[in-house]
């Protein structure tokens, strides 16, 4: 199979909040760019046989049920994030995938920044001991603001990228919202207080802060992870590597290689054609919006709240 | 702030350490570079380290007896180096001396001892100051510099990480008897809540924290911290302070402030070169002013004109050990605890 081209059908075009439109944006151009897919005309049925792949960017509301009508169709699936409005609904995905033995592959892009990756496979590799504490931020400058808030649309990267650096489930959430820049009711700016198993703690900054001269619209202005374990540290600065352009006008960055959602389409291909989970998995996607819920529930009764821990492995 | 003629034309003022363990190194050498102040003996509950720290300042007087020193006309203030659990009576009976006061952080270990002092210091009519040290460093300086000009519009969130290793005795250090020192938050950890209060210019309302013993499972406090702080007006800050990270050569300072307007950071990459050498990477420090210096002229304004605008007042010590006393009560319950809880609904 891996000489096979597989079909793509891109499913809708809708994100988070009118302008969020991932699959134009994002998806179809790494499709077209990516060895090994085809993207079929936007009028491919989904049960037509020429499709391999459905990319789905349906409505977030809507968005669970079509990625099971996939699923149940016989298609592997690349759903933008987020996979589910709430863990309940990504757990009727996950059950879908786990029972059709197709691919689900929630679009967590950034554990696949090379800096990330790279360092995935440090902490996997005891470089720095036992982990006990990450410290994460990830603001972005400007760009919209999504109307159901930042949790829900940013959370779910850094939420993702520590659990994949880590391994370690979440146990107990404390959370802070606030609304700093964005005005509206919708939150724009989250602390996440995480205890894992094992008693690793981990705290997430997010948000969406102002824009911002030397970082383009929607850009990443801090994107950076601390990992202390018990023979080290590691400090990941996902602005990097970069090349610094410093000009008349505002400094930029600029670096060549493939950018981490051709990096995703990369571990899409190789799960399909090796018969195998994606990682991320559906499993894994229901955990971050576990986390997402508890964060939305702590931070509304100013306590924390502990995670079910009977819940089926997600790695 | 009064400026240096106010004293000038007068005897430099006597100062005696009290408690003559590692920190009061720091704080001699601040008065031996001050004109304005001069080393007026040492007091230690130990003869033989009480003599021999007077030996090492040129041969000065020295004393195991508080009362005696305070009792000597030529010394009108004391700088107290003692263990955290010795600050309030240490701090009353030189109150009642009718001394100035420059006393270690944390002010005391309690909230109600904080006030007790303070309102011993004002019933005197005498200066109190704790040594929130980092108030005086040019890192914390430049940041709080940066945000009074409006840097970054209005500070919402503020995060500030003192990392390091190990650097404490063994088992017998009175830091480690969370009895003696209050635990790690009110032993260092006041210096974080201190900052990030006095950067964002914000009320703390409650307090998160969560501490490890990393260093041994039988440590009886945190040598690591972190600690959230709510404020009033909406802001965040995120502390961490350690001594439990290893290698225990690792020196890091991390400041990140977010605001309206903009953002601030001293990344830790900044602070200092890099030395990469046969035994490993290290940092080399910039050179910078001496904090204990600046805080001594700090203390010394506060002293020749009690009524000028104080660098760090009495408030700021009380309000540093109720989040200190928030914080560690936070960690025993797991939850967060608020400001009104441990100040009793009275805020300083």
């Amino acid at each position: 199979m891996s000489d096979t081209t597989l079909g793509v059908l891109l499913l809708g075009s809708a994100g988070l909040g009118a302008d969020q439109d991932h699959q134009s944006t994002m998806y179809r151009p790494a499709f077209e760019a990516h060895p090994g897919f085809e993207v079929r005309p936007d009028t491919t049925r989904l049960d037509d046989p020429a499709v391999d792949v459905v990319s789905v960017c349906v409505e977030p509301d809507q968005r669970a049920d079509a990625v099971i009508a996939a699923l149940q169709a016989g298609k592997h699936v690349l759903v933008d994030k987020p996979l589910a409005l709430t863990a309940a609904d990504a757990a009727k995905v996950a059950a879908v995938a786990a029972e059709t033995g197709r691919v689900c592959l929630p679009a967590h892009h950034q554990r696949f920044h090379p800096m990330i990756a790279a360092a995935r496979g440090a902490v996997a590799g005891g470089k720095v001991g036992l982990p006990w504490n990450v410290q994460a931020d990830f603001l972005v400058a400007g760009g919209t603001p999504s109307p159901a808030g930042e949790l829900a649309n940013f959370a779910v990267y850094p939420l993702d990228v520590v659990l994949a650096l880590t391994g370690l489930r979440v146990r107990r959430v404390f959370a802070r919202l606030s609304t700093h820049w964005g005005g509206g009711d919708a939150d724009d700016f989250a602390l996440l207080f995480l205890t894992h198993e094992n008693g690793l703690t981990s705290t997430i900054s997010v948000g969406r802060i102002r824009e911002l001269a030397d970082t383009r619209p929607a850009g990443l202005a801090v994107h950076r992870y601390r990992v202390s374990g018990s023979h080290g540290v590691l400090d990941i600065d996902a602005s990097r590597p970069a090349v610094v352009l410093r000009r008349g006008e505002a400094s930029s960055q600029t670096w060549h290689g493939p950018g981490t959602v051709d990096r995703l389409l990369d571990e899409l291909r190789a799960a399909i054609v090796a018969g195998r989970p994606s990682s991320p998995s559906a499993a894994d996607a229901v955990h971050v919006a576990e986390i997402v819920d508890a964060a939305r529930a702590s931070a509304a009764s100013g306590a924390p709240v502990d995670l079910a821990t009977d819940k089926e492995g997600s790695r | 702030m009064a400026r240096h003629s106010v004293t000038d034309d007068t005897a430099p003022l006597g100062v005696i350490i009290v408690g003559a363990g590692f920190i009061a190194d720091h704080h001699g050498a601040a008065l031996r570079g001050s004109s304005r102040a001069r080393l007026a003996g040492i007091v230690d509950v130990d003869a033989g380290r009480a003599s021999a720290a007077a030996t090492a300042a040129g041969g000065v007087p020295w004393s195991t007896d508080l009362a005696e020193a305070l009792a000597r006309p030529d010394v009108g203030a004391a700088i107290v180096c003692t263990p955290n659990l010795t600050h309030e009576p240490i701090a009353l009976q030189i109150a009642a001396a009718g001394k100035h006061l420059l006393m270690e952080k944390p002010l005391t270990i309690t909230v109600p001892s904080a006030r007790a002092v303070v309102e011993a210091f004002d019933a005197a009519g005498t200066v109190v100051m704790a040594a929130h040290t980092h108030r005086f460093y040019d890192y914390a300086r430049a940041v709080n510099d940066a945000i009074a000009g409006g840097a970054v519009g209005r500070p919402v969130f503020a995060r500030l990480a003192l990392l390091g290793g190990w650097i404490w005795p063994d088992w017998r250090a009175w830091v480690l008897d969370p009895a003696k020192s209050g635990g790690h938050a009110l032993h260092n950890g006041v210096h974080l809540l201190d900052l990030v209060s006095w950067w964002l210019r914000d009320e703390p309302v409650s307090v998160y924290a969560r501490g490890r013993a990393q260093t041994a499972a039988e440590l009886r406090i945190y040598d690591y911290l972190e600690m959230h702080v709510r404020y009033a007006g909406g802001a965040d800050a995120v502390c961490e302070m350690s001594r439990g990270h290893r290698p225990s050569t690792l020196d890091r300072r991390d400041v990140l402030v977010a605001g309206t307007d903009g953002v601030l950071q001293l990344p830790a990459d900044g602070w200092g070169s890099t030395v990469v050498t046969e035994s490993g990477t290290s940092l080399l420090h910039p050179q910078a002013a001496n904090g204990f210096a600046v805080q001594l002229d700090a203390w010394l304004d506060a002293i020749a004109d009690p009524a000028a605008e104080r660098a760090m007042t009495p408030a700021d010590a009380v309000r540093a050990v109720a989040l200190g006393v928030a914080a560690e009560l936070s960690i025993e319950r797991g939850e967060p605890v608020t400001l009104d809880e441990v100040m009793g609904g009275v805020h300083a």
